[in-house]
């Protein structure tokens, strides 16, 4: 065998491990020792894992140029089905399986899908038809995509969602009172128990509101148009195109703010993590925070306004952090 | 001395953009192309030992320098490979430096990604995919497809290996080597 190959092959599983959860600093300890035995290590390592994250924006494609199975509903495929069972020899019990499983892979039953995140999560999904959705945190998200209509169902959260167009076959997410149909686009509805948000950024959708019968009004939301229902009324706020997309930067972890009330900057950072802020203290809740942060870090946004804005923090009966003047 | 952060990032952003153009003047310049790979992995080892004391200024200058004085130390102490190969490159100096690979533009580089993917073999493409769309770890890539964890990081680092080297400019072969002796050392998990 070549000798780079074998490095190669080491490197490889190094940086799978170093992928896995169960990633300790023993294990990190142990790596850097590898890297540092040889320069010839290191090359191999470094080369592997700057041409594996090269491949990174895999999840920009489209999921229908790469047929990836949804989740769940999917069972193994024939090929894994195969070796699988060529291993543990239950070739009989095999035969059944895979006989059963043989329907046509684009049947006109729906299939229905439930996804969800926990607080922090974010989590793509990419449906059977090419469409993707993006998850944010704290969402709850059920679909079902068969050939002649796609519909998904926000219970809970915010989504961002990249549709394929498919002739006759509508894409409608269903947000609480607040319909949404849409022609091959790129926007976010995010659901605050009846309150929901629409966010466009490509194409055009349609919003409806679902508990005034027949004649209930649509409105059309355009591309920098953020349109908010609440009860009887959708408001559309347009705005430009890049303003729509600071309210997406959750897609890469991002928060970014201009000139929000510290309540709705802590309400925000309230969705992201356990750690919950909370602001009682009126002259502290008007105060204009402007900048992007990190919707993880907690800690600290919490340390800059002690530091920047001299205020104090407590930490409650209940674990929230008390932030007051 | 370089400090190794700083050498990994001059490694990654001026060195591995020449891997294509550096490949190919080692096959013009070799007469065996099995040794092509292991070549080009010394090359590297000792770029690093170079870059380590100072950055160089012209990166494509000094890896061709370091690549053509390597070529030469092995074909002398090689002795089968003709003289020819060696005057050839002594003769190439000057004209023949390294080009990087051209910055690919960002559709440009998700086709790329996505003909590298139609290159692997269907259960490292679903491996890789579950990994890289769905952050799925190997112990739930595998309760996924209903297959064994050793299955799922086989083809995981097979996945891995033939879609970084075609990202950097290679074939997208699948290298079914086996890491003997890598198993002994691995720690518990």
């Amino acid at each position: 065998m070549m000798r780079s190959q074998d490095l190669e092959a080491q490197a490889a599983d190094w940086l799978m491990r170093r992928e896995q959860p169960q990633w300790s600093q023993a294990d990190q300890a142990a790596l850097t020792d590898w890297l540092d035995e040889s320069l010839a290590h290191k090359a191999a390592f470094w080369r592997l894992e700057h041409g594996w994250q090269l491949a990174d924006r895999i999840g920009a494609l489209s999921a229908r140029e790469i047929a990836l199975r949804p989740r769940r509903t999917s069972l193994p495929s024939r090929w894994w089905q195969a070796s699988a069972l060529a291993a543990s020899l239950l070739l009989a019990a095999a035969f059944t399986f895979i006989g059963l499983r043989s329907r046509p892979a684009s049947s006109p039953q729906p299939s229905f899908e439930a996804f969800d995140t926990a607080v922090g999560g974010h989590r793509i999904i990419p449906l059977a038809d090419g469409s993707r959705i993006e998850l944010n945190t704290e969402t709850i998200l059920r679909t079902s995509v068969s050939d002649h209509r796609r519909d998904v169902w926000l219970d809970r959260g915010e989504a961002f969602f990249e549709v394929v167009h498919i002739e006759n076959s509508p894409f409608v997410v269903h947000a609480g009172p607040r319909m949404i149909t849409v022609v091959g686009t790129q926007f976010s509805v995010r659901r605050d128990g009846d309150k929901v948000t629409v966010a466009v950024v490509k194409g055009r959708v349609r919003v409806e509101d679902t508990t005034r019968g027949e004649a209930s009004a649509t409105t059309t939301v355009n591309p920098g148009d953020i349109a908010i229902g609440l009860g009887a009324s959708t408001m559309v706020i347009s705005q430009p195109v890049a303003a729509v997309e600071d309210t997406l930067t959750w897609r890469d972890g991002r928060l970014v703010f201009h000139g929000s009330s510290l309540t709705e900057v802590a309400a925000d950072f309230n969705r992201y993590n356990r750690q919950q802020l909370l602001i009682s203290d009126p002259s502290v809740a008007a105060i204009r925070i402007s900048g992007t942060f990190k919707a993880s870090n907690v800690e600290a946004f919490v340390r800059l306004l002690k530091q920047a804005y001299g205020l104090k923090v407590d930490l409650t009966a209940d674990g929230k952090l008390k932030i007051s003047s | 001395m370089v400090d190794d952060q700083e050498l990994k990032e001059w490694f990654c952003r001026e060195v591995l953009p020449l891997e294509r153009s550096l490949s190919a003047f080692i096959r013009r310049n070799w007469r065996d192309a099995a040794d092509v790979l292991d070549l080009r992995q010394d090359i590297y080892e000792r770029v690093l030992q170079g870059a380590r004391q100072a950055l160089p200024a012209q990166a494509g200058k000094f890896v061709y320098t370091v690549a053509r004085n390597h070529l030469i130390n092995r074909a002398k102490r090689a002795r089968i490979v003709s003289f020819e190969a060696v005057v050839d490159l002594d003769a190439t100096s000057g004209s023949d430096v390294l080009e990087p690979e051209r910055q690919l533009l960002a559709r440009e580089e998700l086709r790329r990604i996505e003909l590298g993917l139609e290159k692997l073999p269907p259960r490292c493409r679903e491996v890789v995919l579950l990994r890289k769309i769905r952050g799925l770890s190997t112990r739930e890539t595998a309760d996924e497809l209903g297959v064994g964890i050793d299955t799922v990081e086989k083809q995981m680092t097979l996945g891995m290996r033939a879609l970084a080297n075609f990202m950097l400019g290679g074939s997208a072969k699948v290298q079914r080597s086996g890491v003997p002796g890598l198993l002994a050392r691995r720690p518990a998990r």
